[in-house]
């Protein structure tokens, strides 16, 4: 009888439950459409860059990316090239000493106020009182622009000294902050209230968690500009990314070497972008502590001693292309394949040493997480195989490591012998090199702008003006592939490696990453997250 | 001779676990003395491919750089040996020497000492420790000492209260009476009684300072290229991806196996050591 019971129970449950899946079924029209309307959110790994105000953010790429997604500059980069942004429209005079700025109409702070030109004259003059953490204002450490004149409220005027040929992505890269909150601010080091992160820009910081290294990002329903493709975009700390990108926890690694690609190349759920070569490594000899490296025969040999295809073959699990001599990567505009290049030769490098033993105390970093597409031990791999190589030669390195932040304190301030340092900002206008190969510091804090403290060569700094002042870029270039000649001759610096790392995302879920024209990372480009063709 | 029987008495009152840690914790004894013959390859130049798996020639494998695992693994013996019996020596020495003092003395001075105690004891020793290995730097005799600063405490409290009890017994109360000093005290009458207590503590603090030299390494603040096992663990785990790759079956397992293997021995040695000894009496 009990037995009879159960039975009819275990029916009715199994008919029951049939029922519900079939409710459940017959419900896919109203699912698709929630679907749509679900708001979308974006996670990234994150890590504390500093508070996103174009002054209290870390001087590296993950640092300034976010900033500028709350400040937007006149012009912005695209794809293919800079892109009208804040500014409509632009006119530069005949004689290339006044640049003319129209602004697009309805902008607003995201508080509401209307921005017009006197912030575009507030956010420059501002700047030269207090440089920003990127500061593009100047050259040869002194303020290019002469005057900068709010015609009328749509309209910028700035007059420079002289013709350069680097001015426009300059002036068009530069930060636009509100008027009515910094007029009051001296200090803005430390300012860094809730007031501080308004911008005009697509994205409201919602939450900073300094400790965690999180952010909260929320797209700014009042944008000025195309639409915001993500609704909310946030920065979590992660340990392994690969594993969380596995695991559902961010929405796209950069951390894929050739190891791992073909789990997902063979997946259409996913899809895999290579980065452009614009993020490298580079041993920077410091002539100031070391005099002998001086001797070019010296640093010669130690490009020679270097087997820059091994790093890349086992550092970089071949995801990486072997470093130029000549600084620009393969892929930048401007790269001249005919500079000098040093394939590894211990003998060679020997010859050139002619017997002399030395030592060198080598700087790296040993938690290298501030770069996205970048792992925190790579440094001191490379650093062990330099050990390696250069011993043959007869070159002894001992490594001291820090972390990534008190390294980079310690290269901008010089203190070092021999420093390997990476970073991004490689594909940048050829100009680069004229910051990288000169002995001046400048007050850009981004490594990037690392010189060669001791370094300076009257032919080279000649040829470094010359392409500053030329404005035509078809001589320019020449003047350009010259110097990467010159450089590659003279070896004052070793480019090791540039890494073209992978990045894979669910294209399910977003889909629309995008490269900068000069940069090598995605998640850095605003243009991403918008609703931009 | 006498020392020989000694000896084989106290093995042979081990139990079977405490036997066989006693046999792992030789034969890592042994790698790390004899690890230039025992290993085929150097340790620290790449002698293959880069992420070889075991095989004849690699008998653990090779790691990212083409340096053989199993060369790691026995010059690692050695930072691990050296760091464990290292901290665990000066810490044992030094914080009998502390406890004794303390005891023997009474008044003020046993009670500033005791409160140091307390005070270090209190300090979370990780987080000191990776601040101190920071402003130290990183090298396997700073590591030794930074570890040896947060270990001397617990055999000094050991050591104290043992000593304290044994200045009741009348002998010694007799040997005072006739004269004898602070160091005739301490070896006729205190060594002799607080040495098997003393071993006990160096034991454990053993393979206390190895899993804290391994953690130290595996966070990133040990020497960047010495070859212990918790860096060559660190530099697996930072490796790109490992865990969707075989390269891990090697390249972690192995680190993890020693420092295992190793501590596990060290745990059984000293359990068996405290029952015989009895550290309650």
């Amino acid at each position: 009888m009990f037995k009879k019971i159960l039975k009819a129970a275990i029916a009715m449950a199994l008919v029951a439950t049939l029922g519900l899946t079939g409710c459940s079924n017959s419900t896919p029209v109203e699912s698709k459409i929630e679907a749509i309307k679900k708001p979308v959110v974006i996670n990234l790994e994150g890590e504390d860059i500093g508070y996103p105000t174009p002054f209290s953010h870390y001087s590296r790429g993950p640092g300034s990316f976010k900033m500028a997604l709350i400040f937007d500059s006149l012009l912005e980069r695209g794809e293919k090239g800079y892109i009208p942004w804040l500014a409509d429209k632009w006119d530069i005079s005949t004689d290339g000493l006044i640049y003319t700025f129209s602004l697009k109409e309805n902008v607003k702070w995201q508080d509401g106020t209307p921005m017009t030109a006197e912030d575009i004259k507030f956010s420059f003059d501002y700047y030269t009182k207090h440089p920003p953490v990127s500061n593009d204002l100047t050259v040869d450490n002194k303020s290019f622009i002469q005057s900068v004149e709010a015609v009328d409220a749509a309209t910028v005027r700035f007059k420079v000294e002289k013709p350069l040929s680097i001015l426009l992505g300059k002036i068009g890269n530069t930060r636009i902050i509100p008027k009515h909150i910094w007029e009051k601010v001296e200090d803005p080091l430390k300012f860094n209230t809730p007031e501080s992160a308004i911008g005009t820009g697509p994205f409201v910081l919602k939450d900073y968690n300094k400790e965690q290294g999180a952010y909260k990002f929320e797209a700014n329903k009042d944008f000025w500009g195309p639409k915001p493709l993500v609704d909310t975009l946030q920065f979590i700390p992660v340990s392994d990314s690969v594993l969380a990108f596995d695991k559902g926890e961010i929405d796209l690694t950069g951390n894929i070497t050739t190891d791992i690609l073909p789990k997902y190349q063979n997946d259409k759920e996913y899809k895999v972008l290579q980065n452009p070569a614009f993020w490298g490594y580079r041993l920077i000899f410091n002539m100031d502590k070391r005099t002998e490296l001086k001797d070019k025969d010296i640093r010669q040999a130690f490009a020679y001693a270097i087997d820059k295809n091994e790093l890349v073959e086992k550092v970089a699990r071949k995801a990486a292309v072997p470093g130029n001599a000549g600084y620009l990567p393969v892929g930048h505009v401007w790269f001249n394949p005919n500079a000098k290049n040093y394939e590894y030769d211990i003998e060679k490098a020997k010859q050139l040493l002619q017997g002399k033993k030395l030592s060198f105390k080598l700087l790296t970093s040993n938690s290298n997480n501030t770069s996205n597409s970048n792992n925190s031990n790579d440094e001191l791999r490379i650093a062990e195989l330099l050990k390696i190589s250069l011993a043959k030669a007869g070159i002894e390195l001992s490594i001291n490591s820090a972390d990534t932040k008190t390294r980079d304190a310690a290269v901008k301030k010089g203190n070092y012998e021999i420093t390997l340092i990476g970073h991004g900002g490689w594909g940048g206008d050829a100009d680069l090199l004229r910051t990288a190969y000169s002995q001046e510091i400048t007050s850009s804090q981004s490594p990037s702008t690392n010189s060669i403290p001791g370094y300076s060569n009257d032919q080279l700094n000649k040829l470094f003006e010359q392409q500053l002042y030329e404005m035509d870029a078809a001589k320019r270039k020449k003047i350009v592939f010259k110097i990467q000649e010159l450089i590659a001759e003279e070896i004052p610096q070793i480019p090791l490696y540039n890494t073209t790392g992978y990045v894979v995302f669910k294209p399910a879920k977003f889909d629309g990453w995008k490269y900068m024209f000069d940069h090598h990372e995605v998640t850095h480009n605003k243009l991403s997250y918008l609703d931009v063709k | 001779m006498k020392y020989v029987k000694h000896i084989m008495i106290g093995i042979k009152r081990l139990t079977v676990l405490g036997k066989i840690g006693l046999g792992v914790v030789l034969m890592v004894l042994f790698l790390a003395v004899f690890s230039d013959w025992l290993a085929l390859h150097p340790y620290s130049i790449p002698s293959g491919d880069a992420l070889e798996a075991p095989g004849a020639g690699h008998w653990l494998g090779t790691d990212d750089l083409g340096i053989d695992i199993w060369a790691q693994i026995c010059f690692g013996a050695r930072i691990s040996i050296l760091v464990g019996f290292g901290t665990a020596l000066l810490a044992g020495i030094g914080g009998s020497i502390i406890g004794i003092f303390s005891g023997y003395s009474g008044g003020l001075t046993d009670k500033l000492v005791m409160r140091l105690t307390d005070l270090v004891i209190v300090l979370p020793d990780l987080p000191m420790m990776i601040v101190l290995g920071a402003f130290f730097g990183p090298s396997v005799r700073n590591i030794i000492i930074v570890l040896a600063l947060f270990s001397w405490t617990i055999p000094t409290r050991i050591v104290r209260s043992k000593v304290l009890s044994v200045k009741q017994e009348k002998y010694v109360e007799a040997a005072m009476s006739y004269g004898a000093g602070f160091w005739h005290l301490t070896l006729r009458h205190f060594l002799p009684n607080i040495l098997p207590l003393v071993m006990v503590s160096v034991i454990r603090l053993t393979s206390r300072a190895i899993v804290a030299e391994a953690s130290l390494a595996f966070l990133g603040l040990g020497d960047p290229i010495s070859k212990s096992w918790g860096l060559i663990l660190n530099h697996a785990i930072n490796f790109k991806g490992i865990y969707f790759t075989d390269y891990w079956k090697w390249w972690v397992v192995s680190p993890i196996t020693a420092i295992m293997l190793l501590v596990t021995a060290i745990a059984f040695i000293s359990r068996d050591m405290e029952r015989i000894i009895n550290t309650k009496a």
